[in-house]
């Protein structure tokens, strides 16, 4: 037990590399925010793309299909690869405009932008998913009702249907960024120093790994709320229901 | 009045606002309408009634395109809105047709106001002020008044099917199409339902009602069309079709209505 508690809560060398860990963490949080933001607005824009009605409309939603399958059927690891392989190479070679290719917006290094460019790109995917089976929960007498009173889709849409499925999918949404959180650790491959990566950076100099426990509490200071937040928010919406609201 | 839509041709009283010719139906290979004619004149209310499956809810959703006939004609105002194929001027129809549903369909994330005002806005382009003030005012008709800011939730169902109806009224429409308004109210809501839809008809409204209602079609209704099968089998004036149907298959409909 003694030897247990040395080896993972070695508190002198918490206490030592606190500092990088929090560093470390500090990406790890950006790459969340960041990628969990343009997560958010690209899933949404692909869920509302995949709902255009109409034949004209058919070859979006195949795209839009076709790309949410294709995402969601890849390692986010490699898609981190492939972004970090080709644009750089793409710019060297003036394929694509720098901005795109090597960015470092704010200062922060292009293996940042890549992560989050990754992040967004599969968990979009993810989370339009999401919000397709939350579109697809508000009952079809809404939209006919928005139509009848001469509602363009677009604005039936809009004002009727995404507003009460963003309600009901905020509590998979939350899930979805927990998992997003813990994936950014995947980020580390193209050396950006986020929390996993510091931290066993700190383990191959100490041959302890309590630096990395320290990040896996940081990790938990955030996720286990959000944990609970979800539940909280789910059993809200139970009650709602249960008053046959909703 | 504010608004940014061009306004269709003003037709008298008596005159054929809406024609339907060979109106048909499939989905897939269930045919559920198989050929309705209909003229309906400005002012006329007229009740369906028919056992359930004839297709008079497809019938009414047909009316104002949000089900694709698949084949016939709809003209409004002597315009065609349906060609056969596809819709034309689906804006005018729309504007000119209001629908009230069996399920109310309000919209649960906005008030009773809101609830009215929101298509004004959006599709009728009046300022929120105008349209606030109008919701109020068709609130107030329905007998609404003190529950202009109550979400649909805190409503019974009376009350809500009576927002749906100003919300529909408030658009200006020149028709208006009722689904089977009370069939999900209960007995003592009913009555409140009926009496705006009555004064509805007295103030010269044209409405085609789908009702189980027989009292309500026999006060109210200028004629009554009885369907079964994707047809139109019998219509007339109340007093001819439900106390002296010709076909058999009305008479033995209405005895088993009348008789519970
Ligand atoms: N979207 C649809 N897809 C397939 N079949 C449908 C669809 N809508 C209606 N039907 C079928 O069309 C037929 C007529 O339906 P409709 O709703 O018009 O009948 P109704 O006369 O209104 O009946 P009720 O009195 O029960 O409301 C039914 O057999 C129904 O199952
Ligand atoms: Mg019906």
């Amino acid at each position: 037990m003694e030897q247990f508690f040395n080896t993972y809560f070695d508190f002198s060398i918490m206490g030592d590399y606190f500092g990088d860990v929090l560093q470390g963490f500090w990406w790890t949080l950006r790459l969340s925010l960041f990628g969990g933001a343009f997560a958010l607005m690209w899933g949404l824009i692909l869920a509302v793309l995949r709902q255009l009605p109409g034949r004209a409309f058919a070859p979006v939603r195949w795209i839009v299909i076709a790309y949410i399958d294709c995402l969601r059927g890849i390692p986010l690891l490699l898609t981190i690869y492939l972004i970090y392989g080709g644009l750089g190479t793409l710019q060297a070679q003036g394929a694509i405009p720098q901005w795109l290719g090597l960015p470092e917006y704010f200062g922060w290094p292009s293996a940042f932008w890549y992560g989050v460019l990754a992040l967004t790109l599969t968990y979009g995917a993810y989370m339009a998913e999401v919000y397709r089976a939350g579109i697809e929960s508000v009952p079809r007498g809404q939209m006919e009702a928005a139509r009848s009173l001469g509602m363009s889709h677009g604005q039936a849409m809009r004002f009727v249907i995404v507003p009460q499925a963003v309600r009901r999918v905020i509590p998979p949404l939350l899930n979805d960024f927990i998992a997003l959180m813990k994936d950014t650790s995947l980020v580390s491959v193209i050396s950006l120093p986020e929390a996993v990566l510091v931290g066993s950076d700190i383990y191959s100099t100490t041959f302890n790994p309590s630096a990395l426990t320290l990040g896996a509490i940081m990790f938990l200071v955030v996720t286990l709320p959000l944990a609970r937040l979800v539940d909280w928010q789910i059993k809200k919406q139970d009650e709602k229901f249960q008053r046959g609201m909703a | 009045m504010s608004d940014t839509t061009v306004e269709t041709p003003e037709i008298a009283r008596g005159e054929v606002i809406l024609k339907i010719d060979q109106l048909c139906k499939s989905y897939g290979k269930l045919d559920v309408l198989r050929g309705i004619d209909l003229e309906i004149k400005k002012g006329e209310v007229i009740c369906v009634l028919g056992p359930s499956g004839s297709g008079k809810s497809t019938m009414l959703r047909c009316l104002n395109l949000l089900e694709t006939p698949t084949k016939g004609t709809i003209e409004l105002k002597g315009d065609a809105v349906f060609d056969g194929s596809k819709p034309k001027n689906l804006d005018d129809l729309r504007r000119e047709t209001g629908m009230v549903f069996q399920s109310f369909n309000l919209f649960p994330n906005m008030s009773a106001k809101q609830n009215v005002s929101i298509a004004q806005i959006r599709v009728r382009g009046r300022k929120k002020a105008e349209a606030d003030q109008r919701a109020v005012e068709e609130l107030t008709k329905v007998g609404l008044a003190e529950k202009v800011d109550e979400y649909p939730d805190r409503l019974s169902g009376g009350q809500q099917q009576r927002v749906a109806i100003a919300r529909a009224l408030a658009m200006d429409p020149e028709i208006m199409l009722f689904d089977e308004v009370t069939s999900a109210l209960d007995p003592e809501l009913v009555k409140g339902v009926l009496d705006v839809m009555r004064g509805l008809a007295d103030s010269g409204m044209t409405m085609i009602c789908v009702t189980h209602e027989i009292g309500f079609a026999r006060e109210v209704a200028d004629r009554v069309i009885f369907m079964d099968g994707g047809y139109i089998v019998e219509q007339g004036p109340p007093k001819d079709v439900l106390d002296n149907p010709k076909e058999e298959r009305t008479q033995r409909f209405l005895g088993l209505v009348l008789d519970h």
